[in-house]
């Protein structure tokens, strides 16, 4: 009913601001596809960028990365979509005591473990010794130790500290690990560590999955990661059923995802993994 | 209206300053204990631990607070920016954990071809096979590969050779370390002890059974020996390890690294000495003290700046009795420097460039002939290694390279060589079971001589565990400094050794097929291949003057050098690998070898002909029919580590020999004890190894008549190591 009128265009539009942590960017690609999946809908979006006010009040805000959820949903009362941040942020952010969003929800960037382990699972078959290097434990990691039987794996862990430096800390992994499952964890992988990691690996035979498509390219051996496209096309759905009956579906993770594979490396190591459509097939097929 | 403006700026100093927080001002942990704010820390890294973002609730703004004054917001902000200034890091949100870009690190060039792709047979030497053969010398290393030889001329002098064709000065096979050719005027042979390389800074070894210009460069005329050393960020901490035994055998060395974020280094000091092979015919004791540093500087992703350096310096004794005037017992010195640096740029496509120049300097003094030699080399190489599609892999670039050298007593003058070479090689994955290597080299190698080597190898997978292979390369090598020039003068008048020039450079036509199988379930994997092998223009010994009398070759006649056999290498060989538990494994070699040769050439003293067909007849017998070896490596307990290596060679007499080399049936064992968590502080390996267990005293190789009663006897010698 409520649909019909507005697709009459009898109804006033639904105000949707768009918040961005930052131009550019990944922000910005989300930020693009966004009103392609909503063409044929009453919505009139906005962008601004995190800082600025808007006009006119909107009925429903996108809060596009870590930055904008922080700044919108402390600011501001109306609800909020939340995109582009980590389950662990969004929960955080949840129990802020200065939180003011009457409803906010969010559909995260991270994967959820049960999908990475599918995809350990359709890649390499064979790998059961799976090792993980952290600075914090995350809740996927305390997820990934509680069902390591549940999931047929054995899990090889480090902590990386002051007396555990990453290099020590990677080579005992190598040692009894089959495969490293990397979870994201600035201390551990970022620009300037990725290199002796990825090296060490790659001597020790050892394949690492990532978890983007540029730690693909680096040379993991694979990952399943979601585009600001895809996660736009979700948010659209949000925002459909929002104008329904002005309710946000719960917090989720993205329905949809890519598998990319690094063939190279994977040919270098001697391992014949099936293609990226198969393993996402295998993975969505696991869900 | 002013009530707007105020909020306003409220608002703006609120996001900035909020902006200023989640830039990585302040890395900060919300804990339920501490209400108020925990600082974590300031971390060095350019990225920060990033729990939580500090709220304006703990401070003295807030948006919310109507009796804020513009000069506390400035207050505030200048806070803000001290802290800001503090800051290292750029703006790093946290979903940036995910975000982020990584930069290219297995570019096209740094990921090794798998053996099944690989337009060559190849036997990979790695570590664990190093530490269980307990080989404490490089040469012998090569007694694991199936077809190679190692001999020795004496206790420092190895000679290794791949299918025959040798000789003391063995010059057949390209020889690199870390991309640094080492096989040096003017004999283009390689002193194995010299190099400035201990044994256990080798990362893993592979050797190109076959030639392979293409893409290992010039003198792959039988082979490529590939050692590749570890890389600078390989080690972390130190370590030091000695060897002690019999026949004198005394090595320290000392080993040092780390791994930085932008700077990695390892460094080796080593000492190492032996008494040789203990018997009053040889004099044969060597000392020698090398120094080894590897450092890289990775500033970015991008590029990555590879420094090495090295030196060897050692006293060898030389000298066989009975010979007091051609060859007394003396002390000789020799030292052996080199410096290579190596940039590589990743390109944002993944593909890269890379630069590389290297020097090498070697000199060894002697009082007695051949006196004293000089070598020098500077190499410049630039490479670009591209992925076209998903199924082309292109290895293009090209090089120049200066070689001088001084040896007087040889070839009485300086000599120096100009030689410029350029590759081309493709990988190309032709279909999901096809692999087709295609690839040349083309060289001008300053002797005037133009050669173009190709290769061409089909690679089908059966199953993605079994390949067949095809491959047809031919390969050249120039003559050698001393074969073009060599002349004696300094040591007699006639000279001894006279070239009259001309040589042509040596030919292989090349091809075999080849079979590589992993058999998962059993842990197995087979390496077999059948070749082919046409040697043309072989240079060999060419009497040029009978003024002091035949017969040919002994003392006082004199020699040149001439193209006058062509050889043909037939055989089989496979490797077979068995591996039942993480360190538990069975490694077998064996090598079946036929060699005939034809003489193709005149001699400069043509009557002589007949003679020289004596010793192409000869050739069949200069390599061994049967060879192999077994690499037996067990776990035993938790700590304890048992190996056993076994080596096989059946009678052979190299060309020119005084006596057949023996059949060799050599058994050694090692027995070691590991302690602590290797390589953490603390931890170690003691290590009991004998040589030769069954005393089969086998025969080494000789060049005269006093050294043919020589014989490899059984020795022993303990390894200690501790990491620090």
């Amino acid at each position: 009913m409520t649909l019909s009128v507005m697709e009459a265009g009898i109804a006033q539009p639904l105000n949707v601001s768009v918040v961005l942590s930052e131009e550019g960017g990944v922000y910005q690609e989300f930020a693009d596809a966004l009103p392609r999946s909503l063409v044929k809908h009453n919505v009139a979006i906005s962008i601004v960028n995190a800082g600025q006010p808007f006009f006119p009040e909107p009925d429903l805000i996108i809060a596009v990365g870590t930055k904008a959820a922080t700044a919108v949903m402390t600011t501001s009362t109306q609800p909020v979509l939340t995109v582009l941040l980590s389950k662990e942020t969004y929960e955080k952010l949840q129990r802020d005591p200065l939180k003011k969003a009457a409803a906010a929800s969010a559909i995260f960037l991270d994967q959820p473990i049960e999908r990475q382990v599918s995809l350990i699972n359709a890649a390499l078959p064979n790998a059961r010794h799976i090792g993980l290097l952290y600075s914090h434990a995350s809740p996927d990691l305390r997820t990934l130790r509680a069902r390591a039987t549940e999931y047929g794996l054995v899990v090889h862990e480090q902590e990386v500290t002051a007396s555990n430096p990453l290099p020590t800390a990677l080579q005992e992994t190598l040692k009894t690990s089959e495969v490293i499952l990397a979870l994201p964890d600035l201390e551990v992988y970022n620009a300037s560590t990725i290199r002796n990691i990825l090296l060490a690996a790659y001597r020790s035979r050892v394949p690492i999955v990532g978890f983007s498509a540029s730690f693909v390219r680096a040379g993991a051996i694979c990952a399943v990661y979601t585009t600001p496209a895809q996660l736009a096309t979700q948010a659209a759905s949000a925002v459909k059923q929002f104008a329904e009956n002005r309710s946000l579906p719960a917090a989720q993770f993205a329905r949809e995802f890519e598998v990319q594979i690094n063939a190279q490396v994977a040919q270098s190591l001697g391992l014949s993994i099936p293609s990226s459509a198969e393993i996402k097939s295998k993975v969505r097929g696991d869900r | 209206m002013t009530y707007v403006i105020q909020l306003r700026i409220l608002a703006y100093s609120y996001l900035a300053m909020q902006q200023q927080f989640t830039g990585g001002v302040i890395s900060l942990k919300m804990s339920k204990k501490i209400p108020g704010l925990q600082c974590v820390r300031q971390s060095k890294s350019p990225v920060h631990r990033q729990r939580y973002v500090l709220k304006p609730a703990q401070t003295p703004i807030m948006p919310s607070t109507s009796a804020l004054s513009p000069s506390s917001v400035s207050l505030a902000a200048t806070i803000l920016l001290i802290q800001s200034l503090r800051a290292y890091a750029a703006d790093t949100a946290p979903e940036q954990e995910i975000l982020q870009d990584f930069p290219v690190v297995l570019s096209a060039s740094r990921l090794a071809q798998p053996i099944s792709e690989a337009p060559n047979a190849m036997t990979v030497i790695d570590r664990d096979m190093i530490k269980s053969s307990g080989f404490r010398t490089i040469s012998d290393l090569f007694r694991l590969v199936p077809g190679m030889y190692v001999g020795t001329q004496d206790g420092h002098s190895p000679i290794v050779s791949y299918h025959g064709a040798t000789d003391q000065y063995s010059r057949r096979m390209q020889v690199l370390v870390d991309g640094r050719s080492v096989y040096l005027p003017p004999f283009s042979s390689v002193d194995w002890e010299d190099i400035p390389l201990q044994i256990d800074d080798i990362e893993r070894i592979e050797v190109v059974r076959g030639p392979a210009a293409a893409s290992h460069g010039a003198n792959s005329l039988q082979g490529v020996i590939n050692i590749i050393t570890r890389d600078a960020g390989s080690l972390n901490g130190m370590s030091i390890s000695a060897n002690s035994g019999e026949r004198g055998i005394n090595d320290v060395e000392a080993h040092m690294g780390k791994a930085g974020e932008t700077l990695d280094y390892r460094l080796t000091m080593a000492y190492k000495s032996d008494d040789g092979y203990g018997t009053s015919v040889l004099n044969d004791h060597s000392t020698t003290r090398m120094l080894n540093l590897r450092t890289n500087y990775h500033p970015n992703g991008a590029d990555s700046i590879d420094l090495q350096l090295g030196y060897s310096g050692g006293v060898r004794g030389l000298g066989i009795q009975g010979r007091p005037d051609t060859d007394p017992y003396r002390d000789t010195f020799t030292t052996n420097a080199f410096q290579q640096v190596k940039w590589q740029h990743v390109l944002d496509s993944g593909d890269d460039v890379s630069v590389q120049y290297y020097h090498i300097y070697r000199d060894s003094s002697d009082s007695a002939p051949p006196g004293n030699t000089l070598a020098e080399r500077h190499e410049a190489e630039l490479q670009h290694t591209l992925q076209i599609g998903d199924k082309n892999r292109l290895v293009w670039g090209g090089g120049a390279r200066y070689d001088k050298t001084d040896s007087p007593m040889n070839v009485l003058i300086p000599y120096s060589q100009y030689q410029t070479h350029f590759f081309v090689h493709d990988e190309w994955r032709a279909t999901g079971s096809t692999v087709l290597n295609a690839g040349a080299m083309y060289e001008e190698d300053g002797m005037g001589h133009h050669n173009t080597s190709p290769r061409l190898a089909l690679n089908y997978h059966l199953t993605p565990q079994h390949t067949l292979r095809a491959s047809s390369s031919v390969a050249y090598r120039s003559p050698a400094i001393m074969e073009e020039n060599a002349n004696s003068s300094l040591l007699g008048t006639p000279p001894a050794w006279y070239s009259l020039g001309g040589l042509r450079p040596e030919k292989v036509l090349s091809r075999e097929v080849g079979y590589l199988g992993e058999f998962v379930p059993m842990n197995l994997s087979v390496d077999a291949r059948l070749y082919s092998d046409q040697i043309s223009d072989i240079i060999y010994v060419d009497p040029i003057s009978w003024r002091n009398f035949p017969p040919l070759f002994l003392p006082y006649s004199q020699f040149g050098f001439a193209n006058l056999m062509d050889a043909n290498l037939r055989g089989f060989e496979t490797t077979v690998k068995y591996r039942w538990a993480e360190r538990n494994s069975l490694i077998l070699n064996y090598s079946r070898q036929m060699m005939s040769c034809a003489v193709t050439g005149t001699l400069t003293l043509q009557p002589l002909t007949p003679m020289l067909q004596d010793i192409a007849d000869s050739c069949t017998a200069s390599v061994p029919w049967n060879s192999g070896s077994v690499l037996l490596t067990q776990q035993v307990l938790d700590n304890y580590l048992f190996s056993a290596g076994f080596y096989y060679q059946s009678e052979m007499q190299i060309i020119q020999t005084m006596a057949p080399e023996s059949r060799m049936q050599r058994l050694d064992l090692r027995l070691a004890r590991t302690f602590g968590d290797s390589p953490k502080p603390g931890s170690g390996e003691i290590a009991f190894v004998v040589q030769n267990v069954l005393q089969d005293n086998y025969t080494i190789y000789s060049a005269v008549p006093q050294t043919t009663n020589i014989t490899f006897n059984r020795r022993a010698y303990i390894f200690a190591s501790l990491n620090f």
